[in-house]
């Protein structure tokens, strides 16, 4: 019970800790999204769990959410999903 | 070139200065009218321009996903019928790059013709920095792979989930709390990693026994106990992702098959899930393998005493005929829980045809083997045809 409750805080602290921080490193590690590496992690990512979607499925505008929503899920960091949008964006 | 084109322009140019007259004041009203219609012309795209701009940088989108399915299952002793007909929107919500709302829904028909319609996740993401987003709300289990990542029809490469993978099976479906989850590299090798804290399954009790754990998420925390729990993935490979998943807290009867209400005596029990997931791709070749358990302890003076454990595993293989459109695959699973009436081990070998990456055909047919006389025992042939968009 006591180790779950610790767990628990420690959980929510690093929670706040990390949504706190979050506007500070957003700024510092906001690099550019990149085409040559976007290439090459969507080839090495967007096939892992179902078929390949195709750049020219979606407008830039839906890739955003997409790429966030396949951010979650496949587990990309920020830099990953802003090489691979960018990637889409250039060749749909 | 260049020579060539000018001669053609003072031809022209000679051409006009020699006209009569009566056609230059016609071409003077015809040069007018062009100059009007170029300069509305020049607003307009210079409007479309500026839209389009507007649209490309706006903060929020929104975008409409999901998929379809439809199904037709034939088995011994029972009536072949279209048994499926299954539509999921999800809809997704961005702000910036700082926040992503995403919610699925899914609207079914059930035997008896009414619709079934439930709330399958929806979570709110804060993308904190590059390497943790923050997310709440009701969200699939992040615990192994199948119900997270591969049960959509559309990415299922088979038309039933495996053995075990279903409601009440072994494999946890959704959980309703708040987590961590994200993304780093430890040298070359990618590691993924997701960390929960929920309100945790409830029990149901059927002839003094637990009967299964459902897991489909609820908005109440009955045993006031959170579960907590995580999945780390490691990438050796960029194609090689190996899972461990674990999640421990306490869960309670909370209802009873015969329908009588529940003591509010009934203690709680613990609650504990292991799984382990490896997925490779090679070629054409996907390969991937599960197994997960969820297991709840014993207790004394409850409704059902004897606690158990729920496991199963799959390993499938699937292979695409490039460049026809046909996928051929095969599953094997085998899952085993307390009650034999529960248990089914099954082999399942699929054709389907790619209309597209996300529009498939699926004909599949399942060598199962469960109790003796039970629907669990019956080979089944499956047609489906999903749509994911
Ligand atoms: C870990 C598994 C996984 C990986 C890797 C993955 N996806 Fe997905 N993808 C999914 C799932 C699951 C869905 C279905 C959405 C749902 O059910 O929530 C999906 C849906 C989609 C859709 C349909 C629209 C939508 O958002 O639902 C597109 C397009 C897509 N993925 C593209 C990609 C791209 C591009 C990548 C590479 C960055 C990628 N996926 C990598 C699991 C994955």
């Amino acid at each position: 019970m006591m180790s779950k409750k610790v767990y628990l805080s420690v959980l929510f602290s690093a929670i706040l800790f990390t949504g706190a921080g979050s506007t500070v490193t957003h700024a510092q590690e906001n690099t550019a999204g990149d085409v040559a590496r976007g290439a090459v992690a969507w080839t090495n990512n967007c096939d892992r769990c179902h078929n390949m979607r195709q750049p020219n499925e979606f407008t830039d505008n839906q890739w955003r959410p997409i790429i966030s929503h396949m951010r979650i899920r496949a587990g990309l960091t920020g830099q990953e999903a802003r090489d691979i949008l960018k990637f889409l964006q250039e060749n749909n | 070139m260049k020579i060539q084109n000018s001669t053609i322009y003072r031809t022209i140019i000679a051409a006009l200065i020699a006209g009569t007259p009566l056609s230059s004041s016609i071409a003077d009203e015809d040069i007018n009218k062009l100059k009007t219609e170029l300069e509305t012309l020049k607003q307009k795209v210079d409007k479309l321009t500026t839209q389009q701009k507007s649209e490309n940088n706006v903060d929020s989108v929104l975008h409409v996903a999901g998929y379809a399915a439809i199904g037709y299952a034939d088995q011994k002793n029972d009536n072949g019928a279209f048994n499926t007909v299954r539509f999921n929107p999800i809809f997704h919500y961005q702000y910036k790059d700082l926040v992503l709302l995403e919610t699925e829904l899914e609207i079914e028909i059930e035997e008896n013709g009414e619709t079934h319609t439930a709330l399958e996740y929806a979570t709110i993401d804060i993308l904190a920095n590059d390497y943790v987003s923050i997310f709440g709300g009701k969200f699939l289990s992040p615990l192994g792979q199948f119900r997270q990542n591969l049960h959509p029809a559309w990415i299922n490469k088979l038309p039933s989930a495996p053995p075990g993978f279903g409601h009440d099976g072994a494999a946890p479906e959704a959980e309703v709390g708040l987590g961590l989850r994200g993304a780093t590299y430890a040298g070359n090798v990618k590691v993924n990693y997701t960390a929960y804290v929920g309100n945790g399954p409830e029990l149901e009790e059927d002839d003094d026994e637990v009967h299964g754990i459902s897991s489909g998420g609820f908005g109440r925390d009955a045993d006031d106990n959170k579960v907590f729990g995580g999945r780390l993935g490691i990438l050796p490979l960029p194609k090689l992702e190996l899972g461990i998943s674990a999640a421990s807290g306490k869960a309670i009867i909370t209802t009873r098959e015969n329908g009588m209400a529940v003591p509010t005596t009934e203690p709680s029990r613990d609650y504990d899930v292991v799984g382990v997931d490896a997925a490779y791709q090679f070629g054409q070749f996907d390969l991937r393998a599960e197994y997960i358990q969820q297991e709840i302890g014993d207790t004394t003076g409850g409704l059902a005493d004897e606690g158990g454990k729920w496991k199963t595993w799959y390993a499938q293989a699937s292979y695409k005929f490039i460049p026809s459109n046909f996928e051929g695959v095969i599953r094997y699973g085998d899952y085993d829980s307390p009650h034999a009436s529960q248990d089914q081990q099954q082999t399942a070998i699929g054709v389907n045809y790619l209309f597209s990456a996300n529009a498939i055909a699926k004909i599949a047919y399942e060598i199962n083997d469960g109790q003796a006389g039970s629907a669990n025992d019956e080979n089944r042939i499956l047609l489906q045809l999903t749509y994911g968009f």
